[in-house]
């Protein structure tokens, strides 16, 4: 007895200093009603950043001379800082109405019960029909609805037509595998003069999608166990380390400069990136276009989707149901986002898409469409974050050298399986 | 015994320590003492804290990832005190001089203190580049091969200190010129009268009457070093490959990314045990080499 | 001091003008980079004298964003914080040095107990805190938290620690009080420290960035550096755009700087009267 007094007794102060985080965030399940008065929501964002900032606000107006009562205020903060700043205001209790989840961040939220259920909460506001099937179930937890896709990035190869041209190879198609691009890039490289003929992140996403190119799964059916230091687990692996030094800069010859500005230099041949460096490359003085990525022993696309979610705990579910139905999925949404290079609008209608494929460069804008016929999306678990880490963690060490590709799968699985 | 006199003196001690003490008790031993609490908890901030108990120390103090960081935290003090003291004593006993233009220089000296380490940590990754940087471009020309800096395992410590002490010299400088300026001008005609060289006023005078100085900014760089993060975060994120992983990247790795808040609690006051071992410890061997004047 | 011959000052200055330069680069590198073209960035070698010079990222931040109001936020936390701080500060010191009571020791080691603990894990309870006080998103709970400076407390506490006491023993002869003591001379007399502990506190209000980026949702409130770290995206980074942002965000803490020099000088011109 004596031992448990003082535990209870500290027990007792942490609830005093945390009782408000605990009530508020049971979940306010008050009925949906809308109010009559002006209500104001606000919006925490990562997507907007500086780039987007003023077609973000164009949305905003629209939608709200479109709904006079309600006012949209609208925050923004980098990726790498949006988390700290938003899960502290949910632990206090102070959630923005409607806020940004990346896909990967989704589970976590939704498992913790801080996200609201759309359907429910504002059936009327939600029409799940003009979604993308596989985008709009993918924020599905559950049986439960919790966020509306609001827009998507694929990664595709884009290729330096000039260095293609100067080697005299050539360009990369959608037949390509990795056989072939292996061999262009060998080509391709002129280490002495620090032009390579690739460049492709050693980290969890490209492993991710290398191990479903070789047909690989990364868990078990039942998710109960890791699975990817299997046969197509190590190919994948080695496709991604082995390049590193080789047709790909290390680290050492990079010598901190980003492999955006080494291919905007003209220094990377092919380099597997998202469609959201297309901004970036208008004024580049080399030629460049993009191709599917080339598979191994089947394609896969990788696949960025962010989701319109609301707090569990707003006071104006249905305001918050409508915004986020008008920022997914309002034809001048689509029409931004499209025209403005901000990711896609994750819609079903492609007859929607097709302003997007005449805008050039790239010349083959298709491709970006085509990968979607070969999406896969990792499997999300509620410790994602620390997974994706342990993954690279151990990935940077098989570079390194520092261990056997073989050995650094067998290490991160078992670090894995200790998540799950 | 408390009569009027005793009562006015209360008053006055509140009067003057009060405006401190009360912001500090409000604004930061509470929520320390709350962050005690939650070392104890789960809590992912997205649920409700539940209570563990000393699960999380458990699990800190045998977590081979928490002991690695220790490690290399102290590494990095035991590469970064030492430099950054010796270096900034250099410069400012330089700079106390009677020296045209010692404003000016204190202000360039002063410059990376004040420039942001996304800034400096660009600059530095490109003088320590492996190939084609001007460190080793430097080292080149006197025929010695170049290590690979931040991007080889065993370097990467190295190089996070050498931008850290190229960074901080000027805010340590500028505690030891506050230190220098207090001592009497008097000191120095007495040893001038004395025949005493330069080098003997040094020794002699100014070292000695710094002392309580050095042992402020040791302390305060000691406990900035346990803390070492910003600079390890722009520079290699903690790699290559763990190598440079330190203890505080790991508290907030686990508070905000990976919801562990009560681990990164449970780390952070293990930390604290640590520091304060290390500034009573430094306090108490002080008698030995501070030199308090008069 | 003693006279020096001219050989020894000239070496010195060399060996200080020397040691400056590897210390003003960075600045000059940032400066000078700020103003290249995207296209110029990363060049090796890099160009120290930007050609050509191309001001878009300072446009940028002048026209497309409220860098200004962002900067007027800034300074004016910044400097309610620098003098609160330094006023709490000093009279803390003044406290631990001049006046004797029960616990002077073990709340003097409480003071320094807060810089051992990592602000990140007490950021969440502040922050409730800060919600049932009602300082959410608001300048007080940019400045009211932020009161307490135990580094100044240290600071100031060594500085009244070194200070010839007869000035002082005699006004107390002369009847002044504790206040007026502490007014009229301790306080003038540590003009070099106290600019000192001015200088950081300044810089370390200027430079934060957790606090604002987890209490500030409005963007009217913005300090300016969560104003900058607002305009990076998650995959992009415009470099122009980070150099320009940081050479604005230094400009003032130089000034400051600067500013509390000549304190720092006018205070050593007052040492003679230690004598």
């Amino acid at each position: 007895m004596h031992i448990t007094k003082p535990a209870a007794r500290w027990r007792m102060a942490g609830v005093g200093i945390l009782a408000t985080t605990a009530l508020l965030l049971a979940g306010c399940s008050a009925g949906p009603a809308e109010s009559d008065g002006p209500v104001t929501i606000e919006f925490f964002n990562f997507t907007a950043g500086a780039d987007h900032e003023a077609q973000l606000q164009r949305i905003v107006d629209a939608f709200e001379d479109e709904n006079p009562n309600i006012t949209v205020k609208v925050q923004n903060a980098p990726y790498e800082d949006y988390f700290t700043s938003l899960k502290t205001r949910i632990a206090g209790n102070t959630a923005p109405d409607t806020f940004e989840l990346n896909y990967e961040n989704f589970v976590s939220f939704a498992s913790s019960g801080a996200l609201l259920d759309l359907e429910t909460a504002a059936p009327d506001a939600i029409d799940k029909s003009v979604y993308f099937p596989k985008a709009y179930d993918a924020f599905n937890f559950d049986g439960v609805q919790l966020g509306l896709p609001e827009s998507f990035s694929v990664v595709v190869l884009i290729y330096n037509k000039d260095l293609f041209d100067a080697a005299g190879l050539d360009y990369p198609t959608a037949d390509w595998t990795w056989a072939d691009e292996k061999a262009a890039a060998e080509k391709l490289t002129n280490a002495g003069a620090g032009v390579f003929g690739e460049y492709q992140p050693v980290q969890f996403f490209e492993f991710y999608k290398s191990l479903a190119q070789s047909g690989g799964e990364f868990f078990n059916d039942d998710m109960t166990k890791a699975t990817f230091n299997s046969e197509a687990g190590i190919a994948a692996a080695h496709h991604l380390v082995d390049k590193v030094g080789n047709t790909m800069p290390n680290e050492a010859q990079m010598g901190g400069i980003g492999d955006d500005v080494l291919f905007q230099q003209g220094k990377i041949a092919m380099w597997h990136n998202g469609i959201w460096q297309f901004n970036n490359l208008l004024d580049i003085p080399s030629k460049w276009d993009v191709v599917v990525e080339p598979g191994n022993t089947q394609h896969a696309s990788h696949f960025f989707a962010n989701a319109g979610v609301a707090s569990a705990s707003t006071k104006h579910p249905v305001e918050s149901a409508k915004w986020l139905q008008y920022l997914a999925s309002s034809d001048l949404t689509v029409d931004i986002r499209l025209n403005e290079d901000w990711e896609l609008p994750a819609v079903a209608d492609k007859a929607l898409l097709e302003p997007y494929l005449s805008i050039t460069p790239p010349e083959n804008r298709q491709a970006v469409f085509d990968s979607l016929d070969s999406v896969v999306v990792p499997p999300v678990i509620e410790r994602q974050q620390e997974l994706q880490d342990i993954v690279t963690l151990y990935l940077q060490k098989a570079v390194l050298g520092e261990l056997s590709v073989e050995d650094a799968l067998n290490q991160a699985v078992q670090e894995v399986n200790a998540l799950l | 015994m408390v009569g009027d006199r005793g009562w006015k003196k209360v008053g006055l001690v509140a009067l003057f320590l009060l405006p401190a003490l009360i912001p500090l008790l409000v604004f930061r031993i509470f929520p320390m003492l709350a962050s005690l609490w939650v070392s104890m908890t789960k809590w992912n901030l997205l649920r409700p804290p539940e209570y563990l108990g000393i699960e999380n120390y458990v699990e800190v103090l045998t977590d081979a990832k928490f002991h690695k960081a220790l490690l290399n935290t102290l590494y990095y003090m035991v590469g970064y005190l030492p430099l950054v003291l010796v270096g900034a004593i250099a410069i400012a006993v330089l700079l106390n001089s009677k020296l045209k233009g010692a404003t000016f220089f204190r202000g360039i000296y002063f410059l990376p203190v004040v420039t942001s380490w996304v800034v400096v940590a660009l600059l530095w990754k490109w003088l320590l580049s492996p190939q084609g940087g001007m460190v080793n471009y430097v080292l080149g020309l006197v025929g010695i091969d170049g290590p690979g800096w931040w991007t080889d395992p065993n370097w990467a410590m190295p190089s996070i200190i050498i931008a850290s002490v190229w960074k901080d010299l000027g805010f340590n400088m500028l505690i030891l010129l506050a230190g220098l300026q207090s001592i009497p001008d008097h000191l120095y005609e007495a040893a001038t009268i004395d025949g005493a060289t330069r080098w003997e006023k040094l020794r002699y005078v100014t070292l000695p009457l710094l002392t309580p100085s050095i042992l402020f900014a040791m302390i305060l760089a000691m406990i900035g070093a346990f803390q070492v993060f910003d600079q390890v975060w722009v520079m290699t994120e903690g790699g290559p490959a763990g190598a440079t992983t330190v203890v505080m990247e790991q508290v907030v790795k686990n508070a905000f990314k990976y919801g562990l808040m009560g681990e990164a609690s449970a780390m952070s006051w293990v930390l604290f045990a640590i520091i304060l071992l290390f500034t009573v410890f430094q306090l108490r061997f002080q008698k030995r080499w501070v030199h308090y004047g008069d | 001091m003693g006279t020096e011959s001219k050989a020894a000052v000239w070496t010195r200055t060399i060996v200080i003008a020397a040691g400056g330069l590897v210390f003003l680069f960075p600045f000059v590198w940032m400066v000078s980079t700020s103003l290249t073209t995207a296209g110029e960035l990363f060049k090796l070698p890099p160009q120290l004298i930007p050609n050509p010079v191309d001001g878009a990222a300072y446009e940028r931040l002048f026209t497309e964003v409220p860098i200004v109001r962002w900067v007027l936020n800034s300074v004016g936390v910044s400097l309610a914080v620098t003098f609160l701080q330094v006023l709490s500060s000093a009279m803390a010191a003044y406290a631990f040095t001049r006046l004797t009571f029960r616990g002077r020791n073990a709340i003097f080691v409480l003071f320094l107990a807060t810089l051992m603990v990592p602000f990140q894990v007490m950021v969440v309870p502040l922050f409730i805190e800060l919600r049932y006080m009602g300082m959410l998103d608001s300048y007080w709970g940019l400045i009211i938290p932020e009161m307490a400076m135990p580094f100044g407390v240290f600071l100031l506490r060594q500085a009244f620690l070194g200070l010839p006491r007869e000035l002082e023993e005699a006004a107390f002869m002369d009847g002044a009080g504790h206040i007026r003591n502490f007014f009229t001379l301790v306080l003038p007399l540590s003009k070099p420290a106290i600019a000192t502990v001015a200088v950081f506190s300044f810089m370390g209000s200027w430079n934060n960035f957790l606090w604002p980026l987890i209490i500030i949702n409005s963007p009217d409130l913005m300090t300016l550096p969560l104003g900058l770290s607002s305009l990076s995206s998650r995959f992009v980074t415009d470099w122009n755009l980070v150099l320009a942002g940081a050479t604005i965000s230094v400009l003032p803490i130089v000034a400051v700087f600067l500013f509390a020099q000549r304190y720092v000088l006018q205070g050593v011109a007052m040492s003679g009267l230690k004598g």
